[in-house]
């Protein structure tokens, strides 16, 4: 394997542990709040570092346009979309989870 | 409005990597979408300033980094340390593209997620950091974004004695 085959195994790997990390803090956090922010920011890392580590196979520039501009597009619709989730339960009335005792 | 079609042309052949067929679909989709920006966002263009970029994207790189890997430091600890509250953070930005794009910055740094945009106040859940650490850092982050969008900020005491003069 060349040098730029391992860069781009171990961005794509550690963008893999922050999906993995999301998904378990989605089943394992209390409430629909603090699930948003798990969903939201290790996601987010975790598809920016499998973009890079694609970015470093890319051939063209027109590759590097593209994923870069899929990353962009799902940072700005996936804070879009944790916003309105948020407002939603906020709106009808769901109560945060605060830590017993 | 030739602008923006222009603009979402671009995304569109980038998207399919300048595929001529492609825009039987590509056509009316960047038409569609010309007409919803121009319906949605009548006035204004985007505009920001090249000094308040330079300083906000490293900022938000190095933050929302270190956002996702507390996160996932929280979701992945056996005890799950969390502390949530809301905090009632009273705006200083007066333009609305740039509320919004508050709005949207918030929601992705570290710790931090905007749940409801009022006239006055902004309500954002946090994970942790009590009202005064959460609030700090939402200072910062407004006045990055006011640098950004070259609009400034005012505050709600210096507002309410304007209106009373």
């Amino acid at each position: 394997m060349t040098v730029t085959e391992w860069c781009s195994l171990a961005l794509t790997t550690a963008g893999a542990f922050f999906f993995f990390a999301g998904t378990v803090g989605v089943l394992r956090f209390p409430d629909v709040y603090t699930r948003l922010h798990a969903l939201t920011k290790a996601d987010g890392l975790g598809l920016g570092l499998i973009v890079l580590g694609l970015i470093v196979r890319t051939q063209g520039w027109t590759e590097v346009c593209q994923l870069a501009l899929i990353w962009i597009l799902v940072m700005v619709s996936s804070a879009t979309a944790c916003h309105l989730v948020a407002r939603a339960a906020l709106g009808t009335g769901v109560r945060l989870w605060r830590r017993p005792g | 409005m030739i602008r923006r079609a222009l603009a979402f042309a671009v995304l569109w052949s980038i998207c399919t990597q300048g595929e001529m067929s492609s825009w039987v679909i590509g056509g009316p989709t960047v038409g569609a979408a010309t007409l919803a920006s121009v319906v949605l966002l009548p006035q204004r263009v985007w505009h920001w300033r090249l000094r308040g970029l330079v300083r906000f994207v490293p900022y938000f790189l190095v933050r929302s980094v270190l956002g996702s890997v507390d996160v996932a430091r929280r979701a992945l600890h056996p005890r799950l340390p969390l502390a949530p509250l809301l905090v009632e953070y009273p705006l200083r930005l007066q333009d609305d593209l740039a509320r919004v794009f508050l709005v949207n910055t918030v929601s992705l740094l570290p710790g931090t997620l905007s749940a409801e945009l009022h006239a006055e106040h902004l309500t954002v859940h946090a994970l942790d950091g009590g009202v005064a650490g959460v609030s700090a850092e939402l200072e910062v982050l407004e006045k990055l974004v006011a640098a950004l969008f070259g609009t400034p900020l005012v505050d709600s005491f210096v507002k309410t004695e304007a209106a009373r003069a």
